[in-house]
């Protein structure tokens, strides 16, 4: 129990400080970490949290709340909400310390052309990230032809009109209890 | 001459408002529980700055920039950027708890909920249409990051070694950075009365 909780606290908060572009990039890890390596869950429970992370109200990487729970549910309840809490803490404590003091000096670097440099170099890699993040999404998700359009109905809407998400999972959430049991 | 600098300059700018510590609370309470998935730092600007106006542009965007650039969820950083600068170091922890605590309680219900009774209940169809939009959501992402950050030939090659590294070489993001923020530095690397060609 008390390995589990220094293995969430060690994982979350190396990821937090690599979570260069948003959390979303550290997907990959977290879902290599959670599955692979400390077996907390399997790829098909993975994917079923970070769905409901992303349906629940709240910032969007929450998912991390939910994998600090289920590493520690087969110690009972109390200590998967500890679970939870140490793994939340952990991916967004170190960062913000970070943006804190960081948030002193920024304003120092406001003229230097590293800053517009240092930018663009992050972003492609970040795009990189969320591609990784994306297939291992998609490898789970989309295993039959409905939700293969589901998913494309979804992409297209979040491309070209303001639909709101959430509004787009209630839907595809109904058509898939109606006509995919 | 006038000497004073007015200490809101313009004149729409001195309907600035600087909130009490409750109301800071209370507005990243708002935000925590009404945010759902992406688009969270645009929705953040257009209370703080367009509805409420506690921050004008010009202290909200260097904010935004400092987030994106630094490792971390855009929304935690922003959080403590605007509740630093509104309400000193507790501002920062008073936003950034706010935005969390409701969150944490639905999120670990909802795990709970899925744990111990979902997961043979038939309710459970729904997750395959919702891990469907969720997919969908992320391949949006890629779409939208892409946008912003190919710039050439050689940014698509970093996307794409970057992919790479994860997928086939299965190596951790904080690992993949080291190999490949060298790399996208020195290509981006600010250069003197040049402008960048393709090779």
């Amino acid at each position: 129990m008390n390995r589990v909780l220094l293995q969430l606290a060690g994982l979350f908060s190396a990821l937090s400080l690599s979570a260069f572009g948003g959390g979303k990039v550290v997907l990959p890890s977290m879902h290599q970490a959670a599955c692979g390596e400390y077996h907390w869950m399997s790829d098909q429970q993975f994917v079923d949290l970070f769905s409901i992370s992303m349906a629940a109200p709240g910032p969007s990487m929450m998912v991390v709340t939910l994998v600090g729970l289920k590493a520690c549910l087969p110690y009972g309840t109390a200590a998967a909400i500890l679970g939870a809490l140490v793994a939340t803490l952990a991916m967004f404590v170190p960062s913000s310390v970070l943006v804190y003091y960081a948030g002193n000096w920024w304003d120092h670097w406001k003229e230097s052309p590293w800053r517009h440099a240092v930018m663009d170099a992050i972003m492609p890699i970040s795009t990189g990230l969320i591609l990784a993040a994306t297939w291992i999404i998609a490898k789970t998700s989309i295993h039959s032809v409905p939700t293969a359009i589901m998913g494309l109905i979804a992409l297209f809407l979040m491309l070209f009109t303001k639909i709101n998400p959430v509004l787009m999972m209630a839907v595809a959430g109904a058509i898939s209890w109606g006509f995919l049991r | 001459m006038e000497r004073n600098t007015p200490p809101d300059s313009g004149p729409e700018a001195g309907a600035l408002v600087r909130p009490s510590m409750l109301e800071l609370a209370g507005l990243f309470v708002f935000i925590g529980l009404t945010s759902f998935g992406g688009g969270i730092t645009a929705y953040i600007r257009r209370l703080v700055v367009t509805q409420k106006r506690w921050l004008t542009d010009e202290e909200f965007l260097p904010g935004l920039g400092l987030v994106q650039l630094l490792p971390g969820a855009n929304v935690a950083g922003l959080a403590v950027y605007i509740g630093n600068h509104l309400k000193g170091p507790l501002g920062s922890a008073v936003a950034l708890s706010c935005l969390f605590i409701p969150p944490f309680v639905t999120t670990c219900a909802l795990g709970f909920l899925y744990f111990h009774a979902g997961q043979k209940a038939d309710g459970m169809a729904m997750l395959a249409g919702i891990t469907a939009v969720a997919c969908g959501l992320m391949a949006s992402m890629v779409f939208e990051a892409g946008q912003k950050s190919i710039k050439g030939v050689f940014d698509i090659i970093l996307i794409l070694i970057t992919f790479a590294l994860v997928r086939f070489a299965h190596l951790h993001v904080p690992v993949v950075i080291l190999i490949m923020a060298p790399l996208a530095l020195w290509w981006h690397r600010p250069r003197k009365n040049s402008t960048k060609e393709d090779a």
